[in-house]
C-alpha cells in the first residue's frame, strides 16, 4: 500500500477524531482558559462519564450499534437514588444502596429492550433510541404519580407538596461526590478522584476479561455475522439480550456515578441526553457503529469535554455571547453522531461495491487464464 | 445409566437453587446493610433551661460528636449536627468544673432528627434524647394558614396555585 493511500486510509477512518482534534485546539486560545484548568476539568469529567461511554461497548461488539437504549439503565439509576435519598442513606453506602435498588429494574428494562431489538434486527439504534422515549413516559409516570400516592415516601421534603410525585430536582447532598471524595489525590494542583477511577479501570478490565470469555467471543461471533453465529450453534438472540441487559445495568452505575458528582438530580430530564452525550463521545474517539475498544472511550471523552469546556467562553470571546458557544457545543455534538453515521454508511456502500467488483472480475480473469 | 444421569440432573438443579437463593438473600442482607451503616441522622444539640425550672442550661461547654471538632455552647444555644449510622459517642467538657462527661448513645433506624438536652443528661434526667419532628415544632410556631417554604419556592405569582410546580 503506497503511503498516500494509507495516509488517506487513516484520515477517512479517523476523521472524526481529527475534525475535533483540530476545532477544540483552535478553540483553545481564544477561550482564554488556562490548560491547567482544562486539565483539571477533563480529569472530572473523565471520571464521571466513562463510565456511561464503557457501557456502550458491548453491544457494539454483539453487532447491535449504538445502544441509546441505554437511558433505560440511566433511570434505574435514577429511581435508586431517589429512594436512597428518601431512606437517608448517605456516603458511598448511599450510592451501593441506589445501585442494589437500581439493579433488578436496569435487568428487566434491559431485557425487554433486548426482546424487541431482536424483533427489530439491523435498525437496534433507531428502535432503542424511540424505546428511551417510551420507557421515559413510564418513568414520568411512576416518578411523577406512582412516587408518594402508591408508594409511600418518607422524606416530604422530596415530594411536592400535593402530596405525591418527586420535586423536579432533587438535592443530592447526602452522596454528593461520595465516591469522588473517598480518596482524592492530589499532585502538582490537581485533584484526582482515585477510587472513581479505579472503578473505571476496574470496569475496562471486566470488559477486556469478558471479551475473551465463551460469552464474550459468542458476542463477537454474533457482532461479525448472526447467520454463520446460529450456524455454528450460537444462541444469537439470547446473546444479543444477555449483551443489552449488561450494557443497560453498566448505564445504571455509570448514571449513578454521574449524579454523585453533578451532586443533584434533574428528576424528570437528567437522562434525556444520556445516551446522546455517551454516544457522541464514544464516536469522537474513533468508534464505529461497528468497531470500539476501551481506547475510543477515553480519547472520546477527552476531546468531547475539552470541547463542552473551552466551547462556550470560546463563542464568548469570539461572537460576544456564551450563547453562540452553548449551541457550537449541541451543534457538535449532533453533527458528529450524524459524520459518524454517514461515514458509516458511505464506508459500508464501498465495501460492498468493491466486493462486488472483485466477485465480477474473478470469473472474467479464470475465463481469460482458459483461454 | 438413564437413572444417574437423571440424578445428577436434579443434584446440579438443586444445587443452582439453593445458589440462586443464596445469592438474594445475600443482596438482601447487602441492602440492609447500607441502610444500617449508611442511614443518615440529624441531631439537636440543646442547651437551654427546662420550661419549669426543672433544670439549668450549662453557663459554657464544647460538645464533639464521634470524632468530630468540639463546639462551644453557651446557655440558648442549640445547634445541629448531621451524623451517618445508630451508634455515636457524645463528649461534653464544662468550662466551670472542667469536668468531661462521654456517652455512647444509639439513635433509632427510622428516626431522622433527635434532640439531645445536655443540661437535662448533665443532670441524669431520663430521657435525655428525644425524637424531633419539625413539622410539630412549625405547627406550634406558624399561623396554621400560612405556605410550607416549598409552596413558597415553587407557587406562581397571580396564576393561584395550579399544584403543577416541578413538572417538566
Amino acid at each position: 500500500m503506497s503511503v498516500q493511500k494509507k495516509f488517506s486510509t487513516l484520515v477517512s477512518r479517523y476523521a472524526v477524531v481529527f475534525i475535533f482534534l483540530i476545532i477544540t485546539v483552535a478553540a483553545i486560545p481564544p477561550s482564554g482558559l488556562s490548560i491547567k484548568y482544562i486539565l483539571q476539568e477533563i480529569i472530572t469529567r473523565l471520571g464521571r462519564n466513562s463510565f456511561l461511554v464503557i457501557a456502550l461497548l458491548l453491544p457494539i461488539y454483539a453487532g447491535m450499534g449504538l445502544n441509546f437504549g441505554m437511558t433505560l439503565g440511566a433511570m434505574a439509576g435514577q429511581i435508586g437514588l431517589i429512594f436512597a435519598v428518601n431512606y437517608g442513606i448517605a456516603g458511598w453506602q448511599g450510592l451501593v444502596f441506589a445501585l442494589l435498588f437500581g439493579l433488578p429494574i436496569s435487568v428487566f428494562l434491559g431485557w425487554i429492550c433486548g426482546l424487541v431489538m431482536n424483533k427489530a434486527k439491523g435498525r437496534e439504534m433507531v428502535t432503542g433510541y424511540i424505546l428511551a422515549f417510551f420507557i421515559n413516559g413510564i418513568y414520568q409516570f411512576f416518578v411523577m404519580y406512582m412516587l408518594g400516592s402508591v408508594i409511600p415516601m418518607g422524606n416530604k421534603s422530596i415530594v411536592l407538596s400535593r402530596g405525591y410525585g418527586i420535586r423536579n430536582t432533587l438535592n443530592l447532598d447526602s452522596v454528593r461526590q461520595a465516591l469522588d471524595t473517598i480518596f482524592m489525590l492530589r499532585v502538582a494542583g490537581f485533584s484526582i478522584p482515585v477510587i472513581t477511577f479505579l472503578v473505571i479501570a476496574a470496569l475496562s478490565i471486566f470488559v477486556l476479561w469478558f471479551k475473551k470469555t465463551k460469552l464474550g467471543q459468542d458476542m463477537r461471533a454474533v457482532g461479525q455475522d448472526r447467520a454463520v453465529a446460529e450456524a455454528a450453534g450460537i444462541p444469537v438472540e439470547r446473546t444479543r439480550i444477555v449483551a443489552i441487559i449488561i450494557s443497560t445495568v453498566m448505564a445504571c452505575a455509570g448514571q449513578i456515578i454521574f449524579l454523585q458528582n453533578m451532586g443533584n438530580l434533574a428528576t424528570y430530564n437528567a437522562h434525556d441526553q444520556t445516551g446522546f452525550f455517551a454516544v457522541a463521545a464514544i464516536l469522537v474517539g474513533g468508534a464505529s457503529v461497528t468497531h470500539a475498544n476501551i481506547a475510543n472511550v477515553f480519547i472520546g471523552v477527552t476531546l468531547l469535554h475539552a470541547m463542552f469546556i473551552v466551547s462556550p467562553l470560546a463563542g464568548q470571546n469570539l461572537f460576544g455571547s456564551a450563547m453562540i458557544g452553548e449551541y457550537f457545543r449541541q451543534f457538535i455534538g449532533y453533527g458528529v453522531i450524524a459524520i459518524s453515521l454517514v461515514l458509516y454508511a458511505w464506508r459500508t456502500r464501498k465495501a460492498a461495491a468493491e466486493a462486488r467488483m472483485s466477485l465480477e472480475q474473478a470469473p472474467q480473469s479464470v475465463e481469460e487464464g482458459q483461454a | 445409566m438413564k437413572n444417574s444421569n437423571s440424578e445428577g440432573a436434579q443434584t446440579v438443579r438443586i444445587r443452582r437453587r439453593v445458589i440462586r437463593s443464596a445469592l438474594i438473600i445475600l443482596y438482601g442482607l447487602l441492602m440492609v446493610l447500607m441502610i444500617y451503616t449508611g442511614r443518615r441522622h440529624t441531631i439537636l444539640i440543646d442547651n437551654k433551661n427546662s420550661p419549669d425550672g426543672f433544670y439549668r442550661a450549662i453557663d459554657g461547654m464544647t460538645v464533639s460528636i464521634d470524632d468530630g471538632e468540639p463546639i462551644e455552647y453557651y446557655p440558648g444555644d442549640r445547634d445541629k449536627a448531621v451524623v451517618q449510622g445508630q451508634k455515636h459517642t457524645l463528649t461534653i467538657e464544662i468550662f466551670d468544673t472542667g469536668k468531661v462527661i462521654t456517652r455512647t448513645f444509639k439513635i433509632p433506624l427510622w428516626t431522622d432528627m433527635v434532640l439531645i438536652s445536655v443540661p437535662k443528661m448533665v443532670a441524669g434526667i431520663e430521657p435525655w434524647m428525644e425524637p424531633f419532628t419539625p413539622a410539630e415544632q412549625i405547627q406550634e410556631t406558624k399561623e396554621p394558614d400560612e405556605p410550607t417554604e416549598g409552596e413558597i419556592l415553587f407557587s406562581n405569582p397571580g396564576m393561584g396555585n395550579t399544584e403543577a410546580e416541578g413538572l417538566p
